[in-house]
């Protein structure tokens, strides 16, 4: 996985990207940024799954689990609890970090298809019991009209605070991925045998990627509470956690930015197609077909690899 | 939840037994195919429960076409058929070519599969209400311990049996039975030994998804047949599959028995929360025994 | 330069084709977020397909204020993110004016939020919970159908005179379920001191089978049973309620039980001896209004009208006059037109109320029962309550609204 050079190119690159995205508002109808806003908190939530799935080669196949998780934490804290509203947007993702760890602890003992069965396994276990609390978790109606800090109900309050909180976790993300710990968790993905044997605990690291990525899963919880004001059972439904894998393979999940274009991709998909007409999963299931046969390096991979491919034939 | 026991007598509790144990039935097919190809093909085959939703809606489209007191029989022999060849057809034409890719990209195509087939069934059949009624013969109820009993439950209770039986001959005591085994444990030497394993996959294949339409078939007379039937059975029947032991045929019917009974006896004592007892059974069982309860072929 | 030309080509089109909506009037532009899968389309088509019936003709003589009435439809699955998100796209996106909707009653109370910050009015068609016009009423929401108050003491009245004592309830556990169980317990409870609630099952939304419920239901041995089943599990239970003779052991009240919506996907097959509450039948009361609608309806879309097509005929009625009454499409002035306002409907008069924005329908009490010439079941000992009989209190309102 190539390195990101630190020269002018890129961060000139990075700059107008950023400010791409901070003046969006002004020139796109609200539906567009509402969308964009949408895409974003995507992107954050499958990049979160792609650490422990591309980065760590585990079979993470409920991460929707920790998602809703955190967006349950934070919808019942602002609704039922009488302490400010910001103690709900630090302790949500929390929860979801420790649910990270208590998952984890369960599952790592396992590999590969096992632990993701059973992963799926304690998650329908917790949907169950969130879908069917009728009194306190609101059950199949979900949790509406949660009250946001007024900061965050403004007109395109929503937006930016999710931009920014989506950039700052994608940086430390990157830091995560690029440092000794992210290269020893790549080494484990790739060769858990040999690094059993120079000495790595292969299980600890596998445990404290759940938490980070349970962490970061949070955050995109709150992110999505932020831009919807809702919550509903069908965030951590094992549907959800099978479609952020889609995202993940369709970006490229070999890459760091894979998932977002994923989710992009997906969200807009999604959205438009379904304007259009009710068979957006007839749609999705051929787009997932073709990707398998024809892509399975996502679309970002692709790209990578023919521009890694034309460098070498340019010698 | 006290008021509720107050009022289970042994013969509620009884009755209820049975009634989880023809739903048992149910899960068992479903689950057994699924048992088959994730042992012999190594494939979590997400779209085993389209297949199901698939067998049901063809029993409704046949039963209604042949119509009168044979429409549900005829269509009890045809769909699964049906749902068979639709399988064959997904096999040879594009899942055999993906066999030497990891996992991860077998379970995400057959989870493509599942989207595609809901929505085709969709195109096909509409999404209006379908429901087929229970055969003439088995309508009514028997009165067992005082409660009802609807016949057909009885019927299902007899069937259950009957299928493990016959898996059991199929897979012990025909010769494609134990190359099935044999390419589970170990497919390379099966095809060392000169016999085309791709075949045997096809067949396997095949089979895990007759039973699964089997499954739908003698559902669709209980419950409404509608979308999201692929949804609700294919996690049950993968827990069930799981907490069995991956490949094994008795494991996917003490699966089932465990999670067919929690869930009925739930029904009696906690309805609000039954759903959460057979997943907590489940999950604590993998707790202990993350293998499954009965040997695995992996 | 060839650039540059093109650019200013492609330039005049876009501004001629952004442009051109503006010079014709503008359509009246609905939204209807409702869920067109599975049981509930029997249900939800009638809407629709009545709203269409009245909008053309109220389109072919010449629309509203000098402007069509057009809308579109998103299909919400019957899952409440779904319609939320529908609802957010039809408003942003599609800009449309007033929005429609939807059989769930979460969703429909999701939506009415959404409304609420929106400025956008919902009609309400088909969802029943009174939270929606009572605890969680607000200027925006309107109910083009009867509440789950005024079934409730529709139901009680009829219940009251029977001699069970000791019930059971069994429901849908979402919003509708708990909302239609209160109403009637609590009514009951008002005219009926002595009444006792020996238990209470409440299974999942979308619920596949209901024998083991049933058995559990019957095993307790009550006098009777209040389902409180929703839009998708109505038919469903009936369907396993004859199959497991859960009819001819226990009486049981059902809402819409007696509804063609509700008897007719089940043939022959529906229970019988079922009591239930209901707003519309095609064939009563034979009423001239009443012959004319079902008579149109059945030429336009080969089948009698079930009480879908009510409400989207009424609300239909109530969108046209409402704005020829406040002269504009000013939203706030359509809302003050429809505070109050009344039409004329096949079964007769209709007001909506103004303090809670509830239209007053009158209420159908009646038993499920087989009859020669249809084939399917059809309601029989009718008995009628009327609208302003069966509404809550405005006090009541105020005290769930916290006033």
């Amino acid at each position: 996985m190539p390195d990101i050079k630190f020269n002018v190119k890129r961060v000139l690159w990075l700059m107008g990207i950023g400010l791409l995205f901070l003046f969006l508002p002004r020139f796109l109808p609200r539906f567009y940024v509402y969308l964009t806003a949408l895409i974003l908190l995507t992107g954050l939530l499958a990049t979160s799954l792609n650490l422990v799935l591309g980065f760590g080669g585990m079979y993470q196949f409920h991460h929707a689990l920790f998602y809703g998780i955190g967006a349950y934490s934070l919808a019942l804290m602002l609704t039922k609890s009488v302490l400010p509203a910001w103690t709900g947007f630090v302790v949500a993702p929390l929860v979801s970090a420790g649910m990270g760890y208590v998952i984890g602890l369960i599952c790592v003992r396992l590999s590969k298809l096992y632990f993701g069965m059973l992963q799926i396994s304690l998650g329908s276990l917790v949907w169950a019991i969130v879908f069917r609390w009728y009194s306190f978790t609101g059950g199949d109606d979900g949790i509406h009209g949660i009250p946001l800090p007024k900061m965050l109900s403004a007109s395109h309050g929503a937006y930016y605070f999710t931009l920014v909180v989506t950039a700052i976790s994608l940086f430390l993300m990157y830091r995560i991925v690029h440092s000794p710990f992210g290269r020893t968790f790549q080494a484990i993905r790739d060769n858990p045998e040999r690094c059993e044997a120079i000495g790595i605990h292969v299980r600890q690291h596998q445990l404290a990627g759940e938490v980070i990525a349970g962490f970061f899963a949070g955050v995109a919880g709150t992110l999505f509470v932020t831009v919807e004001a809702s919550v509903f059972p069908d965030l951590m439904f094992w549907t959800l956690s099978l479609e952020i894998l889609i995202m993940c393979l369709l970006g490229g999940w070999f890459t760091f930015f894979g998932p977002m274009l994923g989710a992009a991709i997906m969200v807009t998909l999604r959205t438009f197609v379904g304007i259009y007409t009710e068979y957006w999963t007839l749609i999705l299931g051929i787009v997932l077909m073709l990707l398998i046969f024809f892509m399975p390096d996502g679309v970002l991979g692709k790209i990578l690899k023919s521009r890694a491919q034309a460098t070498e034939a340019r010698g | 939840m006290l008021e509720f026991l107050s009022h289970i007598s042994l013969s509620s509790l009884l009755q209820q037994i049975l009634v989880g144990l023809s739903r048992t039935t149910i899960l068992f097919i479903v689950a057994s195919g699924l048992s088959l190809v994730l042992g012999v093909l190594r494939i979590p085959n997400l779209a085993h429960g389209s297949f199901y939703m698939i067998g049901a809606f063809l029993t409704y489209s046949v039963a209604a076409a042949v119509g009168g007191k044979a429409g549900f029989w005829v269509a009890l022999a045809a769909a699964p058929l049906g749902v068979a060849l639709i399988s064959l057809v997904m096999e040879r034409g594009l899942f055999c070519h993906l066999y030497d890719r990891e996992h991860l990209m077998l379970l995400l195509f057959t989870f493509s599969f599942t989207l595609v087939f809901g929505d085709i069934v969709k195109i096909i059949w509409g999404s209006d209400f379908r429901s087929i009624s229970t055969p003439a013969v088995f309508q009514g109820s028997l009165a067992v311990f005082g409660l009802p009993l609807p016949r057909y439950n009885v019927f299902l209770l007899v069937i259950g049996p009957l299928v493990a039986l016959g898996l059991w001959v199929l897979t012990q005591k025909t010769k494609i039975g134990k190359i099935a085994r044999a390419a589970a444990v170990d497919r390379e030497m099966v095809g060392a030994v000169g016999i085309n394993v791709s075949l045997v996959f096809s067949a396997v294949f095949v089979i895990g998804c007759f039973l699964a339409g089997l499954g739908g078939a003698l559902v669709a007379p209980t419950q409404n047949i509608t979308q999201g039937m692929d949804h609700s059975i294919i996690m049950e029947a993968f827990l069930i599959v799981i907490v069995g032991g991956l490949g094994n045929i008795w494991g996917a019917l003490l699966g089932a028995l465990i999670f067919g009974l929690t869930d009925a006896i739930g029904i009696l004592l906690w309805p609000q929360f039954a759903i959460v007892f057979p997943y907590a059974v489940v999950v604590t069982i993998l707790m202990i025994r993350p293998k499954g309860l009965l040997k695995s072929t992996w | 330069m060839k650039k540059s030309f093109w650019m200013v080509v492609c330039g005049m089109l876009f501004i001629s084709l952004t442009a051109a909506p503006l010079i014709a009037a503008d359509p009246i532009k609905v939204g209807i977020v409702d869920c067109y899968t599975g049981p509930p389309s029997t249900y939800t088509n009638d809407v629709r397909d009545a709203f269409k019936l009245a909008t053309d003709k109220i389109n072919a003589k010449g629309g509203v204020l000098g402007r069509k009435i057009e809308f579109t439809t998103r299909d919400s699955k019957f899952k409440v993110d779904l319609g939320l998100s529908a609802a957010k796209e039809l408003i942003m996106r599609e800009k449309v004016n007033l929005l429609m909707g939807t059989i769930n009653s979460a969703e429909a109370l999701a939506i009415s939020d959404l409304c609420k910050t929106e400025k956008i009015p919902l009609l309400v068609t088909f969802s029943k919970s009174d939270a929606i016009t009572g605890e969680k009423g607000h200027r925006y929401v309107f109910s083009m159908n009867e509440n789950t108050s005024m079934a409730g003491k529709a139901a009680a009245v009829a219940l009251s005179k029977k001699p069970y004592t000791r019930y059971w309830i069994g429901g849908d556990d979402y919003e509708y379920g708990h909302a239609i169980a209160d109403g009637v317990w609590q009514n009951l409870k008002k005219l009926k001191p002595g009444v006792e609630l020996l238990g209470q099952t409440w299974w999942k939304v979308g619920e596949s089978d209901f024998t083991p419920y049933i058995t559990a239901m019957l095993s307790a041995k009550p006098d009777a049973v209040i389902i409180a089943t929703g839009g998708k599990n109505c038919v469903p239970f009936l369907k396993a309620a004859e199959t497991t003779e859960f009819n001819k052991r226990v009486p049981f009240y059902m809402h819409t039980a007696t509804e063609l919506s509700t008897l007719q996907p089940l043939g022959l097959d529906a229970p019988e001896g079922v009591l239930g509450t209901s707003n519309y039948f095609f064939y009563y009361p034979e009423t001239p209004e009443n012959k004319e609608f079902v008579k149109e309806f059945q030429q336009a879309f080969g089948r009698p009208p079930k009480v879908g097509a009510l409400y989207g005929y009424i609300t239909a009625a109530f969108i046209a006059k409402a704005y020829e009454k406040a002269g504009t499409i000013d939203t706030e002035k359509f809302i003050d037109a429809l505070e109050g306002m009344t039409v004329d409907s096949p079964v007769g008069k209709l007001t909506i109320r103004p303090y809670d924005h509830q239209v007053m329908l009158p209420m159908y009490m009646g038993v499920t029962q087989k009859a020669p010439g249809y084939d399917f079941l059809i309601a029989s000992d009718i008995v009628t309550i009327s609208g302003e009989d069966a509404m809550p209190s405005i006090e009541e309102i105020k005290k769930a609204r916290g006033q």
